[in-house]
């Protein structure tokens, strides 16, 4: 018989000891979306490619921006960037220049030229795009990726819509606009320069299409009832950026009055100034609360142009030299929806303005009456259901046609969008219910220790003297040693980056490494929580394994 | 970010009976894995004791030597010079001992050793307090902490240990947490580098006996360190004073508001408190030769 | 075989001295205590010569981590020697049982000292006595050729049970008396102790670990552990001091019946009061009386049955004690009264406190004590005498 070991001397392993039994909770590995995620208009997967950014993996990045946006290189100059007002760094130092990353990436992809990888998807249906603006190209990309037949629809000369004929040179240099739309193009768009802008237009189109994507944007300016648009000295603020565009000119004086405080505002007023003139800006919102971008309104000041803000105008007054306008301030207060507003004129407070002409810059309007019984009478927007589908079986709607989310990337989006439905719609499927929402990873579950203070890095602006000599893109791209260094300071939200602390932060050995990734050994974790309290990334929640006992 | 990036080897094991969030295991972890397989620890009655394991279980793949309170360094030199008898000296003896088996009954035998320069790696870690028999003061325990025989809060200061082990002109000494783990990984790898009695005390936030969240061990490390309480630093050959985090980023307030055994420390001894560490920063500076 | 011995003029501490040189353990962790400072200085002095090389003289701040160190080094798989007295004894108690329960093979060597308060340093064996509940195996020596012939015996009964031992002789009797004693050869002692030798040890490659904390069963095994070995004890004695015999002409017992044959009356005593009784013997023999010796050399553990046989037929025993257990009496003579309980016909036990504290005990003393107790009726208690 084996003789008993000693009892002094140990002979087997605490192995033995399933101290699992001992939590309530245990600790679960989750992509959660980040707060620019979900404040992104495309639901750009920006934790991800900004990953890729710090790995110096540059056409990964672009694949992920490319997955839900066909114009990195436009979006990083234009868009209004909610990410960057959502991001968690913010909380620690400052928000990440998202948009200056993604321009970085975009900026490369175009320099070397880099091409999407062919599908192999063929589909036979047929889809027709109306409108080349950022709905309409972003749901002819992505329709073409899912191998659909796609003919694009244009009435203008060139692709691109506002893209083109509304943002300014110095904001978006024609160059980039060219090469992300030949990309699309380049997957086997078919493009016809022709309106869709009657009944019988539209009727034909669904006999020979399968679906129809409407993307017409909103193209007709909103007028100010007390001035007379016969007048030379009044140019529609449409017509005066396309002229200029054209490189054409408009007769207009010395000085200028653009009345707006939005987006389309600051381009008039910007582009005016390069053309020589001197330009005051008149807005109903107060200082501080225009609706432009305030990066806009920063270097439209920059550049000389003078700001009247909460004052309307009441009357213009033709004089010999040039005009005068009686103005009032008024009490601006935003309504519940975009676009709606009230305004109290303050007694007492009339002033006078001279100028030589006035451009309007008021806002657009959707017209889909163009396209007569087809639709019937609804609204400032052509309405749409939740799979942005009109009332009209097949016929599918968006961008400024369809919203009231006056925004290149919020169009961008909604293609998207869009053309994930007619791909449902056109495999007989229903529209798929909204998938349960899961709530962006908040500072609290963010381990800010991991990340030293360091300061944004902003892009470089040109001098202003320098800006109003020509059209040339004010804002500067980031070096690359920039774009890593800021893309060190995202928090990476809800993505983890396999920066192991869970691993080597358990104090019972009871997460292992996987090939990429990581498993908890459920024998051995007690519940304590370090990982995910040392987790930078916020990517591991403790999930309860037993109910909760209520009496 | 600045990532930990290791491998475990198999010298620890899991299944031991640290409470939840235990930090001292967690270090114990960092330090076993550097000190690898060719080692024999000594370890006295403490937290790590249990640790390691109830007969016949053992949580360790190197053989651990269980002492009594007084004696760890008197046990690790008998160790140390058998293994030296035998032809074996590059194999490491460790002692992991608590702080009541080093500032106080243990004391003695670590000064001898340390006057001795015998060539032991000395791990202290240190709760503040006698943990294992329900949370009593030790000299370790900091002033107003409140502890199992100190209930209205301690009134003396903590022992500075560093120091006098410094008088002894050991080698090295210095001060780890478990929150700053690569600094604590590049001390002992330096350590292991030395012949002669190297000592390593680690704070350790006890979860249970300070009042602190199962998973706060790490936060209340770093704030300990990063409000000067609890300074990282290298004394070599008694002399070469070296401070590690020269930056000081937060008061003494919330480090003592996020433990329960300060919760009855009224403001008057909080700003003694302040005072006390803020002096001892300075001298602590002075001695370095190093600005803020 | 014959062996080239030497033959000095040495104390009793400087015998140990010698024994150690000869045994070469691996390490020996020491602290100086009057009266054995003298083995800790021989021994630094014979390895500031060369003379001790291969062991590891560690000289820490306390007799209590002497012994700590002792038990570790001995755990690590390798020889050990310590030496103390009295207070460091005493200091070094709670590591005593430490010892005894890990099973160490750690040889101590014991000067025997009045332990304080209040202060003494005079011959009184309570030091050693009054931890005789620890697990050690005890012996006691008369003489400093006993002294160093014992410490080596004493490691290859160590090493073969794998139970500490320690040995006592009485201070400056026989630690700082001198004699002629015989040192043997190197080579003899080599011959007589095999390697040092365990079956668990401190391994970073088997990864044992020791004295983890355990359950009442098994700590009740550890117990029984124990107890078996030390019943191995007494065989194990007797054959190393048969052996010992054989290789130097000296051999050894756990008791020696000095002139017992016939006698009525024995006088029972340990330690350097054993050459004075035998002394008183002799003169008392030369007068007719059949008076003998029983010498205890072997007390923990304790040998009942070898003196129950020694003592049948003897119809009185007088033991000498020089040490007192307060509440107790004299140790031996209590000890040796549960003994030979049962014991029949039993003979009649007196139990005198004759050396406590040092006070000098004479031959005449004994004869004087012989004469007075030998017919006597015995009482429970120990006497005190002057």
């Amino acid at each position: 018989m084996e003789p008993q070991a000693s009892p002094l001397w140990t002979t087997r392993t605490t192995l033995d000891r399933k101290t699992g039994t001992w939590r309530d909770a245990i600790p679960d590995y989750r992509t959660l979306p980040s707060p620019c995620l979900g404040a992104c208009p495309v639901n750009g997967h920006i934790a991800d490619w900004i990953g890729h950014i710090r790995k110096q993996e540059y056409h990964a990045a672009w694949l992920v921006l490319m997955d839900n946006n066909p114009f990195p290189a436009i979006a990083g100059r234009i868009c209004h960037h909610p990410c960057e007002t959502a991001c968690n760094r913010q909380y620690l130092d400052e928000s990440i220049s998202i948009c200056a990353l993604e321009r970085f990436v975009g900026d490369m992809a175009l320099a070397k030229d880099w091409s999407l990888p062919s599908s192999d998807l063929v589909k036979k249906e047929k889809v027709a795009v109306v409108g080349a603006g950022p709905a309409g190209l972003s749901a002819a990309y992505q329709l073409r990726r899912r191998g659909l037949q796609v003919t694009l629809f244009e009435s203008q000369n060139q692709l691109g819509g506002l893209m083109r004929y509304g943002i300014p040179a110095y904001r978006l240099e024609k160059r980039v606009l060219d090469g992300e739309i030949q990309r699309i193009l380049d997957l086997g768009v078919i493009v016809e320069h022709r309106p869709i802008t009657t009944q019988q237009q539209l009727e034909q189109l669904q006999n020979s299409f399968d679906a129809i994507y409407l993307a017409t944007g909103a193209a007709r300016s909103k007028t100010l009832p007390v001035l007379d648009y016969a007048k030379p000295w009044v140019i529609d603020s449409v017509e005066f950026l396309a002229t200029t565009n054209a490189n054409k000119s408009h007769p207009t004086g010395q000085h200028l009055i653009v009345i707006g405080g939005g987006s389309a505002a600051m381009d008039v007023a910007r582009t005016a100034r390069r053309l020589g003139k001197s330009v005051t800006v008149l807005t109903l919102e107060p200082a501080g609360h225009l609706p432009a971008q305030h990066t806009e309104v920063e270097e439209a000041l920059e550049e000389g142009i003078r700001f009247v803000s909460g004052a309307m105008l009441q009357q213009v007054n033709e004089q010999t030299d040039g005009l005068e306008l009686t103005c009032i301030e008024v009490e601006f207060t935003a309504g519940y929806r975009k676009g709606e507003f009230t305004i109290k004129p303050k007694s007492g407070t009339a002033f006078t303005l001279k100028a030589n002409a006035i451009v309007p810059s008021i806002g657009q309007d959707a017209n889909y009456a163009i396209w007569g019984e087809s639709f019937k009478a609804q609204g400032p927007i052509l309405k749409t259901g939740s799979d942005w589908q009109t009332e009209k079986k097949g016929i599918f709607a968006g961008g400024d046609l369809a919203s009231m989310e006056r925004f290149v990337t919020h169009a961008v989006g909604m293609g998207k969008q869009a053309a994930a439905a007619i791909a449902h719609y056109l495999e007989g499927q229903s529209p798929t219910s909204d998938e349960k929402t899961v709530a962006a990873v908040s500072i609290d579950t963010i381990n800010t220790y991991y990340y030293p203070q360091q300061d944004r890095i902003d892009q470089q602006k040109l001098p202003s003297r320098q800006r109003l000599q020509n059209f040339d893109e004010v804002q500067q791209p980031l070096q690359e040693v920039q774009a890593e260094a800021e893309a060190i300071r995202c928090f990476s939200c809800g993505t983890c980056i396999y920066c192991d602390n869970c691993y080597a932060y358990c104090p019972d050995m009871a997460i292992t490494k996987l090939e990429k990734g990581y498993a908890i050994k459920s024998d051995y974790c007690k519940g304590c929580g370090l990982c995910v309290a040392e987790c930078p990334t916020g990517s591991i929640v403790m999930q309860k394994e037993y109910e909760e006992i209520t009496q | 970010m600045e990532c930990i990036d290791y491998q475990d080897v198999d010298i620890f094991h899991s299944g031991h009976v640290a409470c939840a969030g235990c930090v001292e295991a967690l270090s114990l972890r960092v330090i076993l894995n550097i000190v690898g397989q060719d080692a024999v620890a000594v370890v006295p009655p403490s937290c790590t004791a249990v640790i390691c394991g109830i007969y016949p279980n053992s949580a360790l793949s190197i053989p651990a030597f269980h002492t009594s309170l007084e004696s760890a360094a008197a046990t690790a030199s008998g160790v140390k010079r058998a293994l030296l008898a035998k032809g074996k000296p590059d194999t490491t003896v460790l002692c992991l001992a608590g702080d009541g088996g080093t500032y106080d009954i243990g004391l003695q035998s670590l000064s001898s050793a340390a006057e001795r320069n015998e060539d032991i790696l000395y791990i202290c870690f240190d709760n503040e307090g006698y943990m294992n028999t329900g949370g009593q003061k030790s000299s370790s325990t900091p002033e107003g902490a409140a502890t199992g025989s100190t209930p209205l809060g301690k009134t003396t200061r903590k022992k500075n240990l560093v120091d006098i082990m410094a008088a002894h002109r050991v080698p090295y000494i210095t001060t780890t947490s478990p929150g700053h783990i690569l600094d604590m990984k590049a001390k002992v790898k330096k350590a292991l580098q030395i012949k002669g009695t190297k000592i390593i005390i680690v704070l350790i936030p006890c979860l249970a006996g300070w009042g602190v969240a199962d998973d706060a061990g790490i936060k209340a490390a770093r704030m300990a360190v990063d409000s000067g309480i609890f300074p990282l630093y290298e004394v070599e050959d008694g002399e070469r004073y070296t401070v590690n985090q020269l930056a000081r980023t937060q008061s003494v307030k919330p480090y003592l508001a996020l433990q329960k055994r300060y919760r009855h420390i009224s403001e008057e001894q909080v700003e003694q408190l302040q005072i006390h560490t803020d002096k001892a920063w300075q001298q602590l500076l002075l001695r370095a030769d190093q600005q803020q | 075989m014959s062996y080239t011995a030497k033959r000095l003029l040495l104390t009793g501490n400087h015998a140990v001295a010698w024994a150690v040189k000869r045994v070469r353990p691996h390490v020996a962790p020491l602290y100086p205590i009057t009266p054995q400072t003298p083995i800790l200085e021989k021994l630094t002095d014979f390895q500031s010569k060369g003379e001790l090389e291969g062991t590891e003289l560690l000289t820490p701040e306390s007799e209590h981590s002497a012994m700590a160190a002792c038990i570790s080094a001995s755990l690590t798989g390798v020889r050990v020697f310590t030496a103390t007295s009295s207070q460091g004894l005493l200091l070094m108690h709670e590591l005593l049982h430490y010892a005894a329960g890990a099973r160490a093979r750690i040889v101590l060597f014991n000067v025997n000292r009045t332990p304080a308060s209040p202060w003494g340093f005079w011959p009184d064996q309570l030091d050693s006595l009054s931890q005789r509940d620890t697990g050690w195996v005890q012996l006691y020596s008369e003489s400093p050729q006993e002294s160093l012939d014992t410490t080596i015996q004493a490691y290859r009964i160590a090493e073969l049970i794998g139970v500490p031992i320690m040995i006592s002789h009485d201070a400056f009797y026989v630690s700082h008396a001198m004699e002629p004693v015989e040192v043997p050869s190197q080579q003899q002692v080599d011959e007589f102790l095999p390697p040092f030798a365990c079956d668990h040890f401190l391994d970073p490659k088997r990864g044992q670990s020791f004295g983890a904390p355990l359950d009442q069963q098994n700590w009740n095994r550890s117990r029984r552990e124990m107890a078996a070995a030390m019943a191995r004890v007494f065989a194990a004695v007797t054959d190393a001091g048969k052996k010992w015999g054989e290789t130097s002409g000296r051999d050894y017992a756990p008791l020696e019946c000095y002139r017992m044959d016939g006698a009525t009356t024995v006088i029972v005593t340990m330690g350097s009061m054993c050459g004075t009784a035998r002394e008183a013997v002799d003169a008392l023999q030369d007068k007719g009386n059949r008076v003998g010796l029983l010498k205890v050399r072997l007390f923990r553990p304790f040998p009942v049955a070898a003196l129950k046989e020694a003592l049948a037929g003897v119809s009185c025993a007088i033991v000498l004690d020089r040490n007192f257990s307060c509440g107790l009496g004299g140790i031996l003579h209590q000890e040796l009264k549960a003994a030979l309980y049962g014991l029949k016909p039993a003979p009649k036990i007196h139990g005198l406190l004759s050396g406590v504290g040092g006070v000098n005990v004479s031959v005449n003393k004994i004869k004087q004590w012989v004469s007075e107790y030998a017919g006597a009726v015995p009482v429970n208690e120990s006497l005190w005498v002057e």
